[in-house]
């Protein structure tokens, strides 16, 4: 029964992270395919583009190895940043484990029944391991079975394989006992996820600098160890082994921890419960304005997310100089010409390219986790408790909406003046005005995202973030694989990331902009009509 | 007669399979205190949301002071104050800043009203909302549906979870309501909860309403609970033929039952015989409520 239910609760994740692997296996392979050309001259001029690209993702990516063959293009492309998907989903599942079940009300059930502590933390950490074990099979399967007449060894993919899952459970482990230090799911998640990321980061900024040991504490460094694809299915031990290693540490921590912590509170001690002891209402104003209350709720979520994101685009600024350099330093005529005519052998679009792409990505990935917090108010009644106050529909959605659109100014304009503090540092002059203005145009995206996940949400709640997670991938492939695949321009502005384009580095792309503005508002009234129609709670 | 707080024509909401209310219709006057009694899964709280607007009736109409629960939402929430049955959660926020932050939705509500409630009800409102007990849980919501002075207010089994004392209080609360001209609605499947405050019962039955009387009219029903005891052996068989007694349950020298009627069979039945304490007590709601579910 307990596994039943731990099934049963991971089933939108399974299918989630199985389509996001196996359309991403596949799709790399085939467009592989598609681009790398048949002939020795036709390899080799595709590995010279690769690697060009290559060193200038360097911040998110491997360093491509054997980029002439698949095995070394889905190892470079697809697995060096998979892995990241993989450790969110580590992350968002890993925290519910440890504190989503508990908020509910659930563990205290199940305790109740007679299961152990132990052995309910256990099940839900085998069934976890089971289901990543069954999605990196079957995206493993996939690329086998779309690989065509490239070489590629089923023993290669299996290596990389156990290399993922390795990570995947360091991850996951890490989320457990984060978990067990704080009291809400969303605390967990949301430091789980930084950290994560931090970590990703850390490992992006050692492949262009020496950071030292540090790059040792991300899972990420250790699996990046590893090359099966293209060393003929070696893991590095020491890489796989310390993996391994960490996971089954944290996990056991998670374990005992939650074992020996009182339900509903933390495992760090001085976190009493304390009260104010008071009969009167909040005397802050804040909390009795529109926006500003709910933002005032959300205070210390925004500020996080405020602090990591100038942090991110301080430390990819900070490196902008390093990269560019060593770019057009380069030895070959050609990778020069490329630079030059990309425009990415002049700092200022470099500083465009990295920071607006990770920006426009990250902050759909905020709209998400509001949405999911829209649809929650619907299930755990607070959004009848709104409604039974004299609002409208009207004023709910727009509200959030709002909210959400200040929350992302704030946290935009904080990261815009560190990115022109910054690269003022590294003595690269960027044009105030477009600063400004590309990091205005930055909130079409949330926009956008943050409308179809209300028209979403006030339709089926609980497939909003599905739903919206699917339009985040849908996008990012659309963007990634129209230029390989040559596909026409109406697809490419199938992609919102597409439409809001790059602003930093190019003619402002209005008709794209416009088009995002255009789908946030459509979908915002139909929102308004969805909300008004169902019956809420429902 | 009062104009009328709720009025509820052929109010339908069809979940299917026999579940949600039918044909619904309710007059309840200005000033009211109107119980709404039901089992759990009678259609009681998906009446209350359809008044409340939160859901859409399948056919009929509900009216809460002549403006429609649907179409006029905004304006009717303005009068009414809402208690729901399942409580919303609300995590990491403390009690002070819930009813913050309600109050600045309504707009028209008085700190020291909040106060005066959270005083009446003892509850600190300093705490974290995920540390409040039910009962905790509870006063707050009853403080959001009373803070405001609404002309009615909708109680969904408002004393779930509070003890005795607290609910004689929420009794008070109201008392003063009514006092003060307020209208109140309060469904619960708990009989003597209505029993302390109502002036009139409605009782809903597997979707449909079954009756609606004043409350003394309910309970006035000829029916007694009755305990007889018996210096020697209880006249079992004489006990049997007396018309209008049912429930008939014999220990050792001592009969209860069910009288439904007059006193005078009975009284025939036991002639002769050395009782020795006899006591007979008007029927508690449960018991009348029991009846209209046999």
């Amino acid at each position: 029964m307990l596994i039943r239910i731990a099934l049963k609760q991971q089933t939108v994740g399974l299918i989630a992270l199985a389509l996001a692997g196996v359309l991403g296996g596949v799709l790399n392979a085939l467009a592989f395919i598609q681009i790398a050309g048949t002939t020795p001259a036709e390899r080799a001029a595709f590995a010279q583009q690769m690697t060009l690209l290559g060193a200038q993702l360097s911040y998110m990516l491997p360093v491509p190895v054997r980029i002439d063959t698949l095995s070394g293009y889905l190892e470079w492309r697809l697995f060096g940043f998979i892995v990241l998907v993989f450790a969110i989903w580590a992350a968002i599942s890993g925290s519910g484990s440890g504190r989503g079940d508990e908020e509910r009300g659930l563990v205290e059930q199940w305790l109740a029944a007679g299961v152990g502590r132990a052995r309910y933390l256990i099940t839900r950490v085998a069934v976890f391991a089971a289901i990543a074990t069954v999605v990196i099979g079957a995206m493993q399967l996939s690329i086998f079975l779309s690989a065509g007449g490239e070489p590629l060894s089923a023993g290669e993919l299996f290596a990389m394989g156990v290399n993922l899952l390795a990570a995947t459970l360091c991850c996951y482990g890490i989320a457990l006992v984060i978990a067990q230090l704080v009291t809400t799911r969303r605390a967990a998640g949301g430091i789980a996820a930084g950290l994560l990321i931090a970590l990703f980061l850390i490992n992006g900024a050692g492949r262009t600098a020496d950071i030292g040991g540090v790059r040792w504490l991300s899972p990420f460094y250790l699996f990046e160890r590893s090359r099966p694809l293209t060393e003929g299915g070696a893991l590095d031990p020491v890489g796989i082994g310390t993996l391994l290693g960490a996971g089954v540490v944290l996990l056991a921590i998670g374990v005992v921890t939650f074992a020996r912590r009182d339900l509903g509170g933390t495992a760090l001690p001085g976190t009493s419960r304390e009260s104010r002891g008071t009969r009167s209402p909040s005397r802050d104003p804040l909390l009795r304005l529109p926006v500003l209350g709910p933002l005032r709720q959300q205070r210390i979520w925004v500020a996080a997310w405020l602090v990591g994101f100038v942090a991110l685009s301080a430390s990819l600024i900070s490196i902008t100089r390093t990269i560019v350099d060593s770019l057009t330093s380069s030895e070959v005529p050609f990778m020069r010409a490329y630079f030059e005519r990309a425009g990415l052998s002049v700092y200022d679009s470099f500083v465009g390219v990295i920071w607006l792409s990770t920006a426009t990505l990250l902050l759909s990935v905020y709209a998400i986790i509001q949405v999911a917090s829209w649809s929650a108010d619907d299930a755990e009644g607070r959004l009848a408790t709104i409604l039974s106050a004299p609002v409208s529909h009207t004023r709910v959605i727009l509200e959030r909406l709002a909210t959400l659109l200040v929350a992302v100014g704030l946290i935009t304009a904080a990261s815009s003046v560190a990115v022109y503090i910054v690269a003022a540092g590294q003595a690269i002059t960027l044009d105030g005005g477009r600063v400004a203005l590309a990091a205005a145009l930055l909130l079409t995206i949330p926009f956008a995202f943050g409308a179809i996940g209300q028209f979403v949400s006030a339709s089926r709640p609980r497939m909003a973030v599905v739903a919206l997670s699917a339009v985040a991938v849908f996008s990012y492939f659309i963007q990634q694989f129209v230029p390989l695949f040559g596909w026409p321009d109406w697809v490419a502005n199938l992609s919102l990331y597409t439409l809001y384009g790059t602003p930093m580095s190019g003619d402002i792309k209005w008709a794209g902009v416009a088009g995002l503005v255009g789908i946030g508002s459509v979908a915002t009234a139909a929102s308004l009509v969805a909300l008004r129609r169902r019956d809420v709670g429902a | 007669m009062k104009d009328l707080a709720i009025e509820t024509k052929d109010l339908t909401k069809d979940y299917g399979n026999g579940r949600g209310i039918f044909d619904l219709g309710l007059r309840i006057a200005e000033g009211e205190v109107f119980g709404f009694l039901g089992p759990n899964g009678a259609g009681k709280t998906t009446t209350i949301r359809l008044l409340m607007g939160l859901i859409h009736a399948t056919r009929g109409s509900a009216r809460i002071f002549g403006l429609d629960c649907d179409h006029d939402a905004v304006a009717v929430k303005r009068k009414v104050g809402y208690c729901p049955g399942e409580l919303p959660q609300f995590g990491g926020w403390r009690g002070s800043e819930v009813v913050a932050y309600v109050a600045g939705l309504r707009g028209d509500v008085k700190d020291a009203a909040i106060t005066a409630f959270a005083e009446r009800l003892d509850l600190d409102l300093g705490r974290k909302y995920r540390e409040y007990s039910h009962g905790n849980k509870q006063k707050l919501a009853l403080i959001l549906a009373f803070m405001h002075q609404p002309e009615l207010v909708i109680l969904d089994e408002p004393t779930t979870g509070l003890d005795p004392l607290v609910q004689q209080e929420f009794y008070g609360i109201v008392r003063d309501a009514r006092t003060r001209g307020a209208t109140i609605f309060i469904s619960s499947h708990v009989l003597s909860e209505v029993e302390h405050v109502c002036d009139r019962v409605g009782i809903v039955r597997e979707g449909h309403l079954a009756t609606v009387s004043p409350l003394e009219d309910l309970v006035g029903m000829r029916a007694f609970r009755v305990e007889i005891d018996f210096a020697d052996d209880v006249p079992v068989d004489r006990l049997k033929r007396v018309e209008g007694l049912d429930q008939l349950v014999v220990t050792d020298h001592r009969a209860t039952g069910l009288l439904r009627g007059t006193f005078e069979p009975l009284m025939a039945a036991v002639a002769g015989t050395r009782v020795v304490g006899f006591t007979s007590r008007e029927p508690s709601l449960e018991e009348i409520f029991l009846t209209y579910y046999r």
